[in-house]
């Protein structure tokens, strides 16, 4: 049974993410599922906006030309810049890496990769992990059985192109919805034959 | 009128007896958090904008989030209708529940962004400050914002002589004293407090636990409807 | 979940495309109104209200009841007055402020659909002649924008109306918190709106279709199958064909709606 925690709930002292501490304890910060796993406790919040970590890949969107470079939006508070000598036009989607977050959260991406064609979609950041799953298994398991090429970024954007992407669209959409849950592998193993 | 009647309220309810409540969380589409409340008779929807970019940019802090709280009565929520707009008592209790969570919202994690909270007041019955803010603070959790705790709202009067808990519209306009107040459950810290009536200090006091009482007790029932929402979600789809 | 404005531009194309063949994006058909659930009687200390879903569209109604002075050229009939609060909870594109050019639309448009219809009989409104008659106040309050306020504003206007009294006069004192005489109606006029996208006209709008859309015309009908009221509302042409169809389909879609009422 996974344990829901909000805001000011009392956690063990070993919990590292979504915490703050007081005194000797510590807090959640997030409403959250409390994921007990391999004798680490994590918490995983149910929702938020996605805030850019660096090693972070994402899927940006180049919204204006700079000198240098370009800004791209990638779905968060926070523009992110693209210092890149590619050519790129105003609306082209970009796979990249989170290089720098600087303390007023300026955002600095690097290793680009434009994607063409496909179709893009949104889904909550918070959930991203679960479409990846452990050691990519559950974005590979949708591959295999769709044969849909798939772009997941950090930031909740997920990038489809060829094989049967409406299949591989509900199964994305379906694992945000249920991302808090067990048995979510077997379901979408299930879903997708 | 007799409020007060063989230790009974006007409504049948004990001293310290709340109103019946009900919450839902996540009512809204579009925005990033939302709560619901009925609190006895009255009706409050709350909602949560945010961590978004924060418009115009030259209101922007470096620092952190800009906190905006818009406390709005509906036209009909009123025995009087009332003109659509804020008026002064909007805004002054728009301002202290913003004052409220300014604290308790881990607004530095969010340089240069707004968290924009919203609450309209779709039927009133006295305290509806207090169910506004209990609302606020569901929504904003349920949008994924970091805080502190979940911060809660109730208030307590005076009524004929007694001190009673979360006054009704009766009570309300022909009692003696009224005493919102909005605590951290956790660190019982007041992050909200007004005041309007006459009371001595024995009387405040009184009406002061009877508040916070209220707020614990309140308190229960927002934590209760956070982790329903969820829980109800693993129900469905199967969970160890 | 907030789409962001640039995806929006990208997924443009591919919505329209799909409209091209005929497909919406939720499986209805062209011509088809999404769920509609209604909330009756949901603010009790109203004199009239109803909290209508249309999809994920939530709009919420309120009637309330004054005592003023008639207009000095109708001394004998009551008055209507609606009004309409886009309150920036339902949507992150709508700030607070004055009413905009949207807000003042929507209850335009659903005043005429109220007012044309002769719904309300303004005549048993009067309480003394030349002296006191009674003002319906309609005031439209949205809660979440998925598309079509007009339309669902419309619907929760008519079923609140459908539903109303009157407060109870006692002595020449009004109680408002007293039920009087049932509000006379005697109409129940339907909005449909329909979103022109390509050359297609799509009935009932959802939230990401209105913002790919040319234009939007909304077409009010009654019981008798007559237009009470209509407006076309953005800047793309229609041609005389299309708007005929709609004609058409508003009369034939309304009654339906009207059969939920």
């Amino acid at each position: 049974m996974k344990e829901i925690v909000v805001p000011g709930d009392k956690v063990d002292g070993k919990v590292e993410s979504y915490v703050f501490r007081e005194g000797n304890n510590a807090y959640s910060m997030v409403l959250g599922v409390m994921d007990k796993k391999e004798g680490y406790d994590k918490i995983v919040p149910l929702n938020g906006k996605y805030f850019p970590q660096v090693e972070d890949y994402v899927i940006g969107v180049v919204t204006d030309v700079k000198r240098g470079g370009y800004v791209l939006d990638i779905n968060s508070p926070y523009d992110a810049f693209l210092a890149s000598r590619r050519r790129y036009d105003s609306g082209a989607v970009i796979f990249a890496k989170v290089g720098d977050v600087s303390e007023v959260r300026s955002v600095s991406l690097t290793m680009d990769k434009q994607l063409y064609d496909g179709e893009l979609m949104e889904i909550m950041a918070v959930k991203v992990p679960r479409v990846i799953g452990k050691k990519n298994s559950m974005v590979m398991l949708i591959t295999e059985k769709t044969k849909t090429d798939i772009y997941v970024g950090r930031n909740g954007r997920i990038w489809l192109k060829g094989g049967d992407i409406e299949k591989a669209k509900r199964a994305v959409l379906k694992i945000e919805m249920e991302a808090h849950t067990d048995g979510l592998t077997d379901r979408i193993t299930e879903f997708l034959k | 009128m007799e409020l007060i009647k063989n230790g009974k309220r006007i409504d049948g309810r004990k001293f310290d007896e709340l109103r019946p409540i009900k919450i839902e969380v996540g009512v809204l589409k579009r925005a990033d958090g939302s709560c619901f409340m009925e609190w006895g008779k009255n009706k409050v929807l709350a909602a949560v904008y945010g961590p978004r970019e924060c418009f115009p940019k030259h209101t922007q802090n470096s620092y952190k989030a800009k906190l905006t709280y818009r406390y709005n009565m509906a036209p009909f929520s009123v025995d009087d209708r009332k003109r659509p707009g804020p008026d002064r008592r909007s805004t002054e209790i728009s301002k202290v529940s913003r004052e409220a969570l300014e604290k308790v919202i881990f607004l530095e994690y969010f340089p240069r962004t707004a968290i924009n909270v919203f609450v309209e007041v779709l039927q009133a019955d006295a305290g509806t400050r207090c169910v506004a803010l209990t609302a606020a603070s569901i929504a904003l959790a349920d949008a994924g914002i970091p805080m502190r705790d979940v911060i809660v709202a109730c208030a307590a009067g005076k009524v004929e002589d007694e001190i009673v808990l979360d006054l009704c519209q009766e009570e309300d306009n022909f009692g003696s004293a009224d005493l919102p107040v909005a605590i951290s459950p956790r660190t019982g810290q007041i992050h909200l407090m007004q005041m309007d009536g006459i009371l001595d200090e024995e009387e405040f006091k009184k009406a002061f636990d009877m508040a916070t009482k209220g707020c614990l007790e309140v308190h229960e029932m927002q934590k209760k409807a956070l982790r329903e929402k969820y829980e109800k979600i693993g129900e469905v789809y199967g969970n160890e | 979940m907030e789409t962001s404005e640039i995806v929006w531009e990208i997924k443009k194309d591919s919505i329209r495309k799909m409209i091209q063949s005929g497909k919406r994006s939720d499986g209805r058909a062209l011509d088809e109104y999404r769920k509609m659930e209604f909330l009756e009687n949901y603010i009790p200390k109203a004199q009239g209200s109803c909290l209508v879903k249309l999809g994920d569209t939530q709009v919420l109604v309120g009637i309330k009841m004054d005592v003023g002075e008639p207009y000095a050229d109708s001394s004998d009939r009551g008055n209507l007055s609606t009004s309409c609060e886009l309150v920036p909870l339902a949507s992150p594109d709508f700030s607070a402020g004055p009413p905009g050019e949207e807000s003042i639309e929507t209850a335009r448009v659903v005043d005429r659909g109220i007012r044309e219809s002769k719904m309300i009989d303004f005549e048993k409104l009067c309480i003394t002649e030349g002296e006191k008659v009674w003002t319906v106040l309609v005031d439209i309050h949205v809660l979440d924008h998925d598309g079509n306020l007009i339309d669902a504003a419309s619907i929760a206007g008519v079923k609140a109306l459908l539903d109303a009294y009157l407060p109870k006069i006692e002595d020449g004192k009004v109680l408002y918190t007293e039920r009087g005489d049932k509000l006379s109606v005697r109409e129940k006029p339907v909005s449909s709106t329909f979103a022109s996208i390509g050359g297609k006209n799509l009935l009932d709008p959802s939230y990401e279709e209105e913002r790919v859309m040319d234009s939007k015309f909304i077409i009010v009908t009654t019981e008798d199958g007559k237009i009470c009221a209509m407006q076309k509302s953005g800047s793309g042409p229609y041609n005389r064909r299309d708007i005929e169809e709609m004609v058409e389909t508003a009369i034939r879609r309304g009654k339906e709606v009207r059969k939920q009422f």
